[in-house]
């Protein structure tokens, strides 16, 4: 259990970063989920509304970066306070690029073709399920403070790569076999996946800044499974 | 455990210090590498004052104080030996307290008096030169030098403790013990004094005992933490405030109660 801090402002700022990180992530998770099954739906109000979520997400950067600025001027932080201000910056960072993929990617799915090959919508939504798992649980780890919960979300991020390859390589072979359906959408699907990979990536550093938040480390971790 | 390196300029260990029953400090030990600046930190009554002042054996005059424990000067002097001379100690161990204490004396006579006492001049010439050289270091002989007889409570706070650290060095110590010298000053005064520590590191080894973590993070390069007589953690000050092995180390830097 935590120990109550003497400075009653500083902990109440402390707490509001969290809870704007908090927040922040409950915008995330809900643009993702909805980018991912837009995919499927293609529905354009849904695409929307993750660009509506974009703007709060951004709103809530500025204010977790000006509240770590404040914390940082007036109360100097050290330690595990240090480590949490410079991981909220941080994380705030990469919430609010997966928050910008995301709604890239819806706005890409709805221009997609319904006649699209029912099988790669199929793998890019089972993709889209995959992140959005691994950004559900990475987030957990952070706000529970849970190291070992961190370091198996960071491992998924392998999973994910290979089903991004697999996909890639999937519709790099539909296109030399010239199959309409997939030509005719030239690189959206590729975009999309990528986009979604590319949420994964930003998981795995969330995931290292957690283990560092706990433990005052980072790990040294090789991607040489992954191109 | 204390070894013949004499890259410390001091090392304690299996120190017990106590006040009739009452235990202050509880088998620490320590070492100082030389001319480096080393923060004892901790809450009121963790005993870092009272380690402190065993370095130079300031203890000596409380009846009820009771030291055990082994500390070496330079790998080879056991300052607590029955042939050690306290004042001969004190010239190698200087200090200087929380409240600035200047005699009631000219700024000069402030500087010169421990050269004069321990026969350290050996001409008037030399003296001066002494005192020059002193202020010089400190910080404060262009504030001082034309009116060198003026008394010396009439200047400012923070010249007084920059006139009471000259006064230190004018006895040509090896190590400066330091009881929260800043608290009475303000920041700037306080700015002063840090920018002087850090000069004097070239020259002299500096332990310094303060409440102020962000005092010990700008000066010190090793940072000891205190809790109940128990020296807890100690280590580079750049780690002890940003990634601190014990939890109680975090609890206390970051302000909350352990």
């Amino acid at each position: 259990m935590e120990t109550a801090h003497t400075d009653k402002n500083f902990e109440q700022k402390l707490n509001h970063l969290t809870d704007n990180l908090i927040k922040m992530s409950n915008i995330v998770e809900k643009q993702i989920e909805i980018a991912v099954n837009v995919i499927k739906s293609k529905d354009s109000s849904d695409a929307q509304t993750t660009q509506n979520l974009d703007e709060q997400v951004d709103e809530v950067e500025r204010d977790v970066r000006d509240l770590s600025f404040e914390i940082m001027t007036l109360h100097r932080p050290v330690a595990s306070d240090l480590r949490l201000v410079f991981t909220a910056l941080k994380v705030s960072k990469e919430l609010e690029r997966m928050g910008d993929h995301s709604r890239n990617l819806a706005k890409r799915a709805i221009s997609i073709s319904s006649s699209f090959d029912e099988d790669l919508t199929d793998q890019m939504h089972n993709l889209g399920k995959g992140v959005q798992k691994m950004v559900n649980q990475t987030l957990e780890s952070f706000f529970k403070k849970d190291e070992v919960q961190a370091r198996i979300s960071w491992n998924q991020d392998a999973e994910i790569d290979r089903q991004y390859k697999s996909l890639l390589s999937d519709l790099i072979e539909r296109m030399h076999n010239k199959e309409t359906s997939v030509v005719d959408e030239g690189t959206k699907p590729i975009l999309i996946a990528k986009s979604l990979e590319r949420i994964g990536d930003h998981a795995t550093n969330i995931a290292e800044e957690v283990i560092f938040n706990i433990t005052g480390h980072y790990i040294d971790l090789k991607k040489s499974d992954f191109e | 455990m204390v070894d013949q390196n004499s890259n410390y300029a001091l090392q304690t260990s299996e120190v017990y210090v106590h006040y009739g029953k009452k235990m202050a400090i509880n088998n620490v030990a320590l070492n100082f590498p030389k001319n480096e600046v080393t923060s004892l930190i901790g809450p009121s009554g963790c005993g870092k004052s009272t380690f402190l002042r065993c370095l130079n054996r300031m203890n000596d005059v409380i009846d009820i104080c009771n030291v055990k424990g082994k500390f070496l000067l330079n790998g080879n002097v056991d300052i607590y030996s029955p042939d050690i001379q306290v004042e001969t100690l004190r010239e190698k161990v200087g200090m200087v307290f929380q409240k600035p204490n200047p005699f009631p004396k000219t700024i000069y006579d402030n500087v010169a008096y421990g050269p004069k006492i321990h026969g350290i001049a050996s001409s008037q010439n030399e003296l001066d030169e002494i005192v020059k050289d002193s202020l010089h270091r400190a910080g404060l002989y262009e504030e001082v030098k034309d009116r060198m007889d003026d008394i010396a409570t009439g200047l400012s706070g923070g010249q007084q403790q920059r006139l009471c650290i000259a006064r230190a060095i004018a006895i040509r110590p090896e190590i400066i013990l330091m009881d929260e010298p800043c608290s009475a000053l303000d920041p700037i005064a306080t700015a002063k004094i840090e920018d002087l520590i850090n000069e004097l590191k070239e020259n002299y080894t500096i332990i310094i005992v303060t409440h102020s973590m962000s005092q010990a993070s700008r000066v010190s390069s090793k940072t000891a933490f205190f809790h109940l007589g128990n020296l807890v953690e100690y280590g580079e000050t750049g780690k002890i405030f940003t990634k601190p092995d014990k939890e109680q180390t975090n609890d206390y830097i970051t302000g909350r109660f352990g």
